[in-house]
């Protein structure tokens, strides 16, 4: 088991120490009756009310809704975003001829498209999808142009040297030298894509996380409701973790500055 | 008069290239031309003019307008003054950074529009909520930047500061904030569309007076023909502000310009 060793010797013990007494507090100003707030649930009851919820089944039924959401709209994101980054990285003509159209439609929040997703589609996977995708493009389609972009000459000419064809060089050239950036891109996606499959589940499709905040808040279960919000944060920070994981072990050398841009 | 037509030209360098705007404008011409007649879904880009005169003509524009900037401005502005002060005390201590990190990583986890439900039951609706939320969103990357940036300020800075006697007032002014000037306006620089975003969202969620509530009022009135107006104002503020921001630093924020991260 030096594993486990390892692992309790490198966690922040400080820093979760933070955190237990943050809620010790809490609990014990609220016990006291020191603060008074009418909605306030102590940290007690919030553990109570993730108990009910995993025990009833409702957690896991609205996480994996949510999480459907999120991996297939990143997934459509990665895929437009790299074939799109990778074209215009390697045409300066067309990058010249479309950037500034990309800076006009990029700050556009997407949360703006949520009631036109809505009357297209009605409450649907549809709708969650199309508040998901676009902003999510982004990143990684700028990153990766840039990337491709920063490709130095020099390894077209390697690969023109060694007779590569197109489709070669596309593979054993530039997908090599765009990984770093497809992987920030990628991170900062995947980030987006949580919040906006939450942000279309609480002002669209009613499912999900997003809807049971929404729901617990309507039903003045404020335990239940702060539940849901710590479910969605660990969420979050489980499928960073999880990206972080799988980018060290799928291709350690890019992980390195994958740690950096975070 | 000439040194602000220089800056205004380095402001503009950093740019993409104006002829970029083509496929945006060509595709503006495709759906004015292939929409023949008026459809409650995709309205003709000449008609969105006509719906926004309309709302301008009401009044409606203008007042909501000037609630989402009112509330925007306010709560970037205390999460710039927020997020800074507390940025540099954890940037300032070790102990203090390595204990508060895993509580600053789970906040920064959650998606801002989760806090919504929760600031409604805690506050209830008033503009104090809408600000609340907003600061709530906005403070973290301003937060994260301060604090990574005085953690790189050269410590040779802070001995020279030390052997000139300079007092913790002098020290804050003349050596720590012009230091971390660079990294602040990166983190301004992303907590600009955060707030922008988060305004908007809170505004839809719960009708408090603004674009965000137009949005979702004409989005559930079925009339997408006012919507694209509205949700193209939300659109010129971004715009406008990326604007200001890089005349206030012309060599900082081309740079920034340049990475093309949000």
């Amino acid at each position: 088991m030096p594993d486990v060793g390892r692992f309790l010797a490198r966690a922040n013990w400080p820093g979760l120490c933070t955190i237990a007494l943050g809620f010790l507090l809490w609990e014990l100003l609220l016990r006291a009756g020191l603060a008074h707030y009418q909605n306030l649930p102590p940290p007690s009851a919030i553990a109570g009310g993730l108990l009910e919820i995993t025990r009833n089944g409702q957690l896991l039924a609205d996480a994996l809704h949510t999480l459907r959401v999120v991996l297939v709209g990143w997934a459509a994101a990665l895929v437009i975003g790299v074939a799109s980054g990778l074209v215009l990285g390697v045409s300066a003509t067309l990058r010249n001829y479309s950037l500034a159209s990309i800076e006009v439609l990029r700050p556009m929040p997407g949360i703006a498209f949520a009631p036109v997703a809505l009357l297209l589609f009605g409450f649907s996977l549809q709708m969650e999808l199309m508040v998901v995708v676009l902003p999510a493009l982004w990143p990684v389609l700028i990153n990766t142009m840039g990337a491709v972009a920063g490709v130095h000459a020099r390894l077209f000419d390697v690969g023109r040297t060694f007779r590569l064809s197109g489709a070669e060089i596309l593979r054993k050239v530039m997908l090599p030298a765009a990984l770093p950036g497809v992987l920030v891109g990628a991170r900062l996606s995947l980030t987006l894509a949580l919040v906006l499959a939450v942000v279309a589940e609480m002002v669209g499709n009613p499912a999900g996380l997003g809807y049971a905040v929404v729901r617990e808040q309507q039903a003045m279960r404020p335990d239940l409701l702060f539940a849901y919000v710590v479910a969605i944060g660990a969420l979050g920070v489980g499928l960073n973790a999880a990206l972080t994981g799988a980018v060290a072990w799928l291709f350690p050398a890019a992980a390195g500055r994958l740690r950096e841009a975070a | 008069m000439r040194r602000f037509t220089m800056r205004l030209r380095t402001a503009f360098a950093g740019l993409p290239p104006a002829r970029g705007l083509l496929p945006l404008v060509l595709l503006l011409a495709a759906w004015q031309l292939l929409q023949s007649g008026p459809s409650p879904y995709f309205p003709a880009p000449s008609q969105w003019w006509t719906a926004a005169l309309a709302l301008l003509d009401r009044q409606h524009l203008a007042a909501a307008f000037g609630a989402t900037a009112l509330t925007f401005l306010a709560g970037l502005g205390l999460a710039i003054a927020i997020g800074t002060a507390l940025g540099v005390l954890v940037g300032l201590s070790d102990r203090a950074a390595r204990a508060l990190a895993p509580l600053l990583e789970f906040m920064r986890a959650i998606p801002p529009p989760v806090t919504v439900p929760v600031a409604a039951l805690l506050i209830g609706y008033n503009e104090r909520m809408k600000l609340t939320v907003v600061v709530l969103s906005a403070l973290w990357p301003v937060l994260l930047n301060a604090s990574a940036a005085v953690r790189q300020i050269d410590p040779l800075l802070l001995d020279v500061a030390r052997s000139f006697r300079l007092g913790p007032a002098a020290r804050l002014s003349r050596v720590i904030l012009p230091a971390i000037v660079p990294s602040l306006l990166t983190g301004i620089r992303v907590a600009i569309p955060l707030a922008i975003v988060v305004t908007l969202l809170v505004e839809m969620l719960t009708s408090l007076p603004g674009i965000g509530a137009n949005l979702s009022v004409l989005g559930d009135a079925g009339s997408a023909l006012d919507l694209g107006a509205a949700s193209k104002a939300a659109l010129p503020t971004g715009k406008a502000l990326r604007f200001g921001a890089s005349s206030v630093s012309p060599t900082q924020s081309s740079r920034i310009f340049a990475t093309g991260r949000v």
